[in-house]
């Protein structure tokens, strides 16, 4: 073939394609999958898969919440995270000793609830003078004009204050409660555990609290106290030469009841960034396992139609004895006890059990082919069998392939996410499979959160449709016997 | 060749298979077992030198607590099958496995710990679930795929063309996971979980069966019938084509008979494959659907004896899929080669 043949042959071959609606939506496709794939570090999370198994880097998130647009389709709407930095915080010393730093935050009119839960961070203390070690207060003023005690003269510290997952502020919220409905005021021995313990004990500090209401159904079925609130940190440092306070890093988060564009999971991930990143891996997955599956099967199919005879009997029982065995069983079964699985491992194992149908086609091509007496002159112009199966039998059959390799990108796919899914995967690798298997394993489907369980899913079958497309594209234009369909 | 010596050789092929199939297995779980064997070995040993090893140090002296500690070293290795090669042992298991002594699992399952009980239980529940769905998808795809190849081209063809692509491209089990969303947790027509109920007797356990397999039923039918009906469909485009068509058209015909008595007759031995090898594909597919339904066959099984480590039956397990798979392939060969003559003198004629 001259290269000018090449050029013509690929032209030809464009100005079918570009006729071919359904071939030009998956190129389309596929140009938007690979864009999103290589982005993925610039536009979510840098290093994603190293921070996806740390519970710790995503503390600053709420969790099993759904995302923030859902709300536009809901009556019940969901505040989303609300994050302040040191711009957004109103700080004043009111004394010398003392240092305020105030936080407003606004729940909207006709959210049902409001957030999750409040993280204050960042705080730097060091302690020079532990006689007179700094102490705070902080509560939250509520629109009605109640103040919340949440917490009174505690020793600062450099940690985390965490309201909704501290059981003191916990119990700080229900005394107040008791305090206000009743009227009378209980120790923290009579906070029943169980409220400290399980009950959502943030809800009620943005729910209507009056005298005469029941406590316990504040704390069930919270009534929505729209406005403005203050959540006040009130620092006493008495003294201040000593006790160093810097407050650059400090960081107060109101977490969301809805989060980010694809929402959070039980650890509160951020979704939408695992599925980008998830792109990567089901791509290079997909399209490296067909590649080199097909590659593999068309050189072995046509070594064996080329060879002929006892060569050509014994490649073919192989080739069944691999077909026979039932894949998805024994694939289970080798990665279950391996241990150690890598993605290299992964593409390796669904290569050895994926090269068969197509070697056992690619044969029967090149049997057609090989009688053909170009190979015969070739024959005896002295041409080894390795240039006749490599120059003149394979790329003839080259079409065929690409046809072949579009099209068992979606098994590919599939199978990895399957893998996955049963938790036998990359363990450093963030995966689509991978997060269905966490939704499935916290039960994320009776729980009712579509969103942790939809767009994996969906990723798989955008993946699967595009190289359909492309293939089924492929297929009429280079299969003659296809075209009249 | 005649047709019973391809068959017979058939069958060879498939047991050579299996021989295989049974020697990889065992290679795997020897491995595994001879780690955990290991361990439980040196616990055993551990108590054993606190216990009675201690009185025999405190009243015989050091040198006899060596001596009886060796013995009981040996002993304990040879329970543990540790004083044999690595191939022997894979021999062993693979032979035992052959005459289907599985052995026992650790923790009862379905009320009992033999792992041949255990797969009798699950391999009916598993059949019945995949016999019923594949039964519809075939009646469903073959009536839609001759519908649009005799329309080919129009809105009905090509939208069953799209939504066999669509289809193609999903997971069976996150189908099945999105339609537990809508149908069963949002809507609530179908139950959360397929788990049988264990106390109903007759009538009633037939029908909560029934209810319990409605959704996966649903769910496989949902994700295959789509291709069927397309690779139905292109076969009959190609077949409509022949020659002998053409002559029974012009000699007048019904088209109903031409459809159902000419074509699909001629395009019969590629549907008939189609049908035991989506049989068989369904079987690698059910390990985690049945999981996500949470219904109590053979997958589901698999995944419990994953994930409890029970080896035996893990391998009892894969044995069973491997024998039932093999068998599939003989049958759909047996048939094939009944309905095409052309297979047996064609590829295997030099057999």
């Amino acid at each position: 073939m001259r290269w000018v043949d090449v050029k013509e042959g690929f032209k030809e071959f464009l100005e079918e394609f570009k006729r071919e609606k359904t071939g030009i939506a998956g190129v389309i496709l596929l140009v938007i999958l690979v864009l999103v794939a290589l982005t993925a570090p610039y536009t979510t999370i840098p290093d994603l898969p190293e921070k996806w198994r740390s519970s710790a880097y995503w503390e600053d998130n709420p969790k099993n919440v759904p995302p923030t647009w859902y709300n536009m389709f809901t009556s019940q709407k969901l505040v989303p995270q609300e994050v302040y930095y040191i711009n957004d915080l109103k700080i004043t010393h009111p004394s010398d000793t003392r240092t305020v730093i105030e936080a407003d935050y606004n729940f909207p009119d006709r959210y049902i609830l409001g957030p999750q839960g409040i993280i204050i961070r960042g705080l730097n203390v060091s302690v020079g003078d532990p006689m007179n070690a700094p102490v705070f207060d902080l509560y939250l003023l509520r629109p009605d004009g109640k103040k919340i005690p949440l917490l009174k003269n505690k020793p600062l510290s450099a940690g985390t204050i965490s309201v909704g997952r501290d059981s003191t502020i916990s119990a700080n919220v229900y005394i107040w409660l008791v305090n206000v409905t009743e009227g009378r005021e209980i120790t923290m021995f009579e906070v029943p555990l169980q409220t400290i313990l399980i009950s959502d004990m943030v809800a009620p500090m943005f729910a209507k609290v009056e005298p005469g209401m029941n406590v316990t159904q504040i704390i069930e079925n919270p009534e929505p106290l729209w406005g403005n609130y203050k959540l006040v940190l009130d620092i006493n440092n008495p003294a201040p030469d000593k006790n160093k306070i810097i407050l650059d890093n400090i960081k107060v988060t109101f977490l969301g009841r809805s989060y980010g564009t694809m929402g959070t999971d039980y650890l509160g991930r951020d979704l939408w960034a695992g599925i980008i990143w998830g792109s990567r891996v089901s791509l290079t997955i997909g399209v490296l396992v067909s590649v080199l599956s097909t590659v593999i099967g068309l050189v072995y199919g046509v070594t064996s139609a080329y060879l002929g005879g006892n060569a050509d009997e014994f490649m073919m029982r192989i080739n069944e004895i691999f077909a026979s065995i039932p894949s998805l069983p024994i694939l289970i079964l080798i990665g279950a006890t391996m241990g150690h699985i890598t993605l290299m491992f992964i593409v390796l194992l669904l290569v050895i059990f994926g090269w068969m149908g197509i070697a056992r086609i690619s044969r029967s091509m090149a049997l057609q082919i090989k009688e053909q007496t170009y190979i015969e002159a070739a024959r005896a112009l002295g041409a080894g069998n390795g240039r006749i199966i490599f120059k003149h039998i394979l790329p003839q059959l080259l079409p065929y392939a690409f046809a072949v390799i579009a099209l068992s990108v979606p098994g590919a796919v599939i199978a990895e996410a399957s893998l996955s899914f049963l938790g036998i995967g990359d363990p450093t690798a963030v995966t689509w499979g991978q997060i269905l298997n966490a939704a499935q394993n916290q039960a994320a489907t009776t729980k009712g959160y579509w969103w942790w369980v939809l767009p994996p899913g969906l990723g798989i079958a955008v993946v699967g449709l595009t190289f359909v497309l492309i293939g089924t594209a492929l297929d009429k234009i280079l299969n003659p016997r296809l075209r009249r369909l | 060749m005649g047709y019973l010596k391809y068959l017979v050789f058939r069958i060879l092929n498939a047991i050579l298979v299996l021989l295989i199939v049974t020697f990889i297995i065992s290679a795997l779980f020897v491995k595994v077992a001879e780690e955990s064997n290991r361990s439980k070995m040196y616990e055993e040993l551990m108590m054993w030198e606190r216990t009675e090893g201690a009185k025999i140090k405190q009243s015989q002296g050091l040198e006899a607590f060596e001596q009886a500690k060796a013995a009981k070293q040996a002993s304990l290795e040879e329970k543990y099958e540790l004083n044999i090669p690595y191939w022997q042992k894979v021999y062993k298991k693979a032979l035992r496995t052959l005459r289907l002594d599985f052995g026992t699992t650790s923790m009862p399952i379905f009320g009992t710990n033999n792992v041949s009980d255990i797969i009798k239980v699950a391999v009916p529940r598993s059949i019945l679930l995949f016999t019923t769905a594949t039964i519809i998808v075939i009646i469903l795809g073959i009536f839609l795929g001759v519908r649009a190849a005799r329309h080919a081209g129009s809105v009905f063809d090509r939208g069953l063309s799209i939504f066999a692509l669509l289809t193609y491209s999903l997971p069976m089990w996150w189908t099945g996971m999105m339609f537990l969303l809508i149908f069963a947790f949002k809507l609530g027509w179908f139950p959360l979980s397929s788990m049988f109920d264990p106390q109903l007797t007759g009538w009633a356990h037939v029908k909560d069966v029934l209810w319990k397999l409605a959704l996966p039923v649903f769910t496989y039918v949902f994700v295959v019938f789509g291709g069927w009906a397309w690779t139905t469909r292109n076969i009959m485009i190609g077949t409509l084509q022949e020659d002998f068509i053409m002559a029974a058209k012009a000699k007048g015909v019904p088209e109903h008979k031409i459809i159902y008595g000419h074509a699909l007759r001629a395009a019969a031995p590629p549907i008939v494959t189609m049908i035991i090898f989506a049989l068989l594909g369904s079987l690698g597919g059910a390990i985690i659907s049945e999981l996500v339904f949470n219904y109590p066959g053979m997958g589901r099984l698999y995944w419990v004896a994953l994930q409890q480590n029970e080896t035996n039956l893990l391998i009892g397990l894969t044995y069973f899929f491997t024998v039932l798979y093999l068998a599939g392939v003989v049958l759909a060969d047996m048939i094939y080669g009944f309905l095409d003559p052309r297979v047996k003198v064609g590829a295997s004629a030099k057999m």
